[in-house]
């Protein structure tokens, strides 16, 4: 079974361009960490175009989460800022780089957005 | 919130509030401290020697980051005979620096115990106010060789503060001591160095590398003569004028506040000391009112904004495509999603203000290069207007939080629970409408439209928000107008019945020119007329709707920032005799707060009190009040950038005398105002 990340990443990778990162540029690295094990992901973004891989290798902005968390950021179930704020997730190198790509995560799945009042009605 | 002898010096959005003495102890009632990182780091800081509390002769906060206390030991009645005198200096930059000197003038030698009480609770700033019984995790204190370090740890979130002396000291838990021997007119001193920390697993702080300007006292102090040698200077024949436009221009500059994620870049922050963060609706209006004099305040706005707008839907948020943020906080209850500030998303004004700056900068600026670089933004801005805030249905901006637990009730300026009402008093439903969100509205489109033609090649597009615009007017000024009143509503409820109150509302619509030119001059009336305007500014609530109260905070009271837009919303239509009617009245309110205009002052008429009654606030100085003179100087010297050049077109206020602005930066380089003041005109009646 694929998981969450996997899907993310392939999905992003299929797409090749992201509109939300056009004005985006640089590599970007997540090391997913369990126990003694890491897994990694680079982007490298530019101008939008995205390209993924899982060579570990330097990058300017590394980001560090378990790899749980990261299944819930991709899925909207966690949100990247605060798990910043609550050192779940850490960031070395380029921090503007990150809350840039932060964007592209899903919102939660249960958020239903604005509604409009006639939609409320025939709820 | 704090009491009136607090001291507060701050830089960036690291600050400390204290007594008088310098010295912190914070309960609900004096939420005192150092604060960072919407964090408390500091809750208590008390200095005593040999056991003794000390006593203030005198206390100055020489710059908005540094201050000094002199102070003697014993309570008031005692320190005539003092033979000890101690002087506390502090400043922020980064850290928290405090050095003390303790000088002997007894003839006989002295041993002194001097002690410093030390700890903190690592409240939350959203829970300063209360008791904090339920901290979720631990709190302590540890002694670590020269140097006493406090913590605080939830999971993986950790606070730190170590604090360290230049002196050897003797640390415990609670604090630290030192004893000194002192001859007769012999001084000690040392300087103690606060450091604060966010730091993640790893030991890595949050903030690492990035710093609003440098830490050090001298740096502060060129930054801020900078900042003053490069804005434009105002003289006045009026002495008052220049001294509030000096006081606003320091003021701005402490105000600025560098977010984490931007390198060093600084945009206006909503207020001091508790709102030392972004906000949309006020980083946006005050970067608007401060244009003449400091552009790059706008730029930094709209970049940081553009570089945060929503892209999803996040209920908790209240984050939509397209909409601009409404505050972004740091703090414990925003890691753990206690609050929503994330950021948090809750405002209907920001994202039509986020397009309006963009055009107005590039007016005076020219920086075409900023224009094209946020045309993305600028559309999904504009889509949001369309397709996420008009919940009703209608064509008109709505608002209804979605996050009902922590969200925001009231989702423009006038944010506080009763702001809105029926003439008779009673509150409506949601959603929610306010007829300046239809105003600016309407303003961000025809502005668009002007970009999309000149800038981004796209004249279908601004032909379609031209129209857009002109439907969105036409039935604005159909379905808003109180027919027996002759003025806009001050809301529309979902059925389309208005909330038809007067209420300094209407200024806004002024400004954003969506009201018909047949209709402006009854607005103009009202705005100056016995039941909006006090003689010193216009109320936000006229006087005798059923809510009205002269200290309501949105149902009566007098905003600086409202009337600074509204008077440019009178001259927008013609009416300059009105506009400086305003001015004259706001700027004269500023001479009874040492040219610091506070977020709002009483309603009550000027003949009745003779000075402006003080809204007791939190925060001053408040952003878009210290943008305040700067918009009024604006709208009185008429300067407006129109193709290319800035044009002048004076009016100045009876007894105001010459004015002159000099080196008004702009796509023109840089030029000079002029204006002279009348003395002949007869008075409005006020």
């Amino acid at each position: 079974m694929v998981d969450a990340t996997t899907r993310f990443f392939e999905d992003l990778d299929r797409r090749g361009f992201e509109p939300v990162l056009v004005k985006t540029s640089g590599t970007l690295r997540f090391d997913l960490h369990e126990g003694p094990q890491s897994t990694h992901w680079l982007l490298q973004i530019d101008r939008g175009n995205v390209e993924v891989s899982r060579e570990d290798r330097e990058a300017d902005s590394v980001v560090g989460t378990a790899p749980r968390l990261f299944d819930e950021l991709v899925t909207g179930q966690e949100n990247a800022i605060a798990a910043l704020l609550r050192g779940d997730m850490t960031v070395s190198g380029d921090l503007r780089l990150v809350l840039q790509v932060e964007r592209i995560f899903p919102g939660p799945s249960d958020s239903r957005g604005p509604r409009r009042v006639f939609e409320r009605e025939v709820r | 919130m704090a009491g009136t002898n607090t001291v507060r010096i701050l830089d960036g959005n690291t600050f400390v509030v204290s007594e008088d003495t310098g010295d912190i102890e914070a309960t609900p009632s004096e939420p005192t401290g150092l604060f960072s990182l919407d964090t408390r780091f500091l809750s208590k800081w008390v200095l005593t020697v040999n056991g003794e509390r000390l006593n203030t002769l005198s206390y100055d906060d020489l710059q908005y980051y540094e201050a000094r206390f002199f102070l003697v030991p014993g309570v008031a009645t005692h320190y005539i005979d003092a033979k000890l005198s101690i002087i506390r200096e502090r400043a922020v930059g980064g850290s928290f620096r405090e050095t003390l000197t303790i000088l002997n003038h007894d003839e006989k030698p002295v041993d002194l115990q001097i002690r410093m009480d030390a700890g903190s609770d690592f409240a939350d700033l959203f829970q300063v106010k209360d008791e904090i019984l339920n901290k979720k995790g631990e709190i302590y204190s540890e002694v670590d060789g020269d140097r006493l370090r406090l913590g605080y740890r939830r999971g993986n979130f950790k606070r730190e503060t170590v604090i360290s002396s230049s002196q050897p000291a003797r640390y415990d838990q609670n604090g630290f001591a030192f004893s000194v021997h002192l001859e007769p007119n012999e001084q000690w001193n040392t300087a103690i160095d606060v450091q604060t920390f966010a730091l993640g697993p790893g030991g890595r702080d949050l903030r690492m590398g990035l710093r609003a300007h440098g830490t050090e006292r001298l740096a502060l102090e060129q930054d801020l003569q900078e900042w003053i040698r490069n804005a434009p200077k105002v003289n006045s024949e009026h002495g008052q004028v220049s001294a509030t436009y000096r006081r606003s221009l320091i003021d701005l500059a402490a105000l600025r506040f560098s977010p984490v994620s931007l390198g060093g870049q600084t945009l206006p922050a909503a207020g001091l000391p508790w709102f030392m963060t972004m906000f949309g609706r006020d980083s946006i209006l005050t970067s608007l009112q401060a244009l003449p004099f400091a552009p790059s305040l706008s730029k930094t706005t709209l970049r940081i904004l553009a570089g945060l707008q929503g892209t999803r839907f996040d209920d908790f948020r209240d984050e939509d495509p397209g909409r601009i943020l409404h505050e972004m906080r740091y703090g414990e209850t925003s890691a753990f999603e206690e609050q929503p500030h994330s950021p948090y998303y809750g405002t209907a004004d920001a994202t039509p203000l986020f397009v309006i700056l963009l055009d107005e900068y590039e007016k005076w600026s020219g920086d075409i290069a900023l224009v094209k670089e946020l045309e993305r933004e600028c559309r999904a801005a504009l889509k949001w207007v369309d397709d996420y805030a008009d919940l009703v249905g209608n064509g008109y901006i709505w608002y209804e939080r979605r996050n009902t637990d922590t969200g925001l009730e009231n989702q423009c300026w006038k944010d506080s629970w009763d702001s809105l009402s029926y003439r008779d008093g009673r509150l409506p439903g949601y959603p929610r409408s306010t007829c300046e969100l239809q105003g600016y509205a309407y303003d961000a489109k025809m502005r668009a439209a002007r970009l999309a033609r000149e800038v981004w090649d796209d004249p279908a597009y601004a032909d379609q928000l031209e129209r857009e615009a002109a439907q969105l007017k036409e039935r604005f000024n159909r379905d808003w107008w109180v027919a027996d009143g002759e003025y806009f509503a001050l809301a529309l409820d979902p059925d389309g019945r208005q909330l038809a109150v007067l209420s300094s509302n209407i200024g806004h619509l002024l400004w954003s020119g969506i009201v018909d030119e047949d209709r402006a001059a009854k607005v103009a009336e009202h705005l100056v007329g016995p039941r909006l305007f006090s003689g010193w500014g216009v109320r936000t609530l006229a006087e005798g709707e059923v809510r009205y109260n002269p200290i309501g905070y949105h149902n009566g009271t007098i905003w600086p920032f409202d009337n600074s837009f509204i008077a440019w919303g009178l001259r927008r239509y013609g009416f300059a005799e009105e506009a400086a009617t305003i001015a004259n009245g706001i700027l004269d309110a500023a001479t009874y707060f040492d040219g610091r205009l506070p977020e709002a002052f009483g309603g009550y008429p000027r003949e009745l009190t003779k000075f402006p009654v003080e809204y007791p606030t939190a925060c001053s100085p408040q952003a878009w009040s210290t943008g305040t003179p700067l918009l009024l100087l604006r709208t009185m010297l008429g300067l407006e950038p129109h193709e290319g050049h800035l044009s002048v077109d004076p009016r100045l206020p009876i007894g105001m005398g010459r004015i002159e602005v000099l080196d008004i930066p702009g796509r023109w380089g840089k030029v000079d105002a002029f204006a002279r003041g009348r003395m002949d005109m007869h008075k409005l009646s006020a």
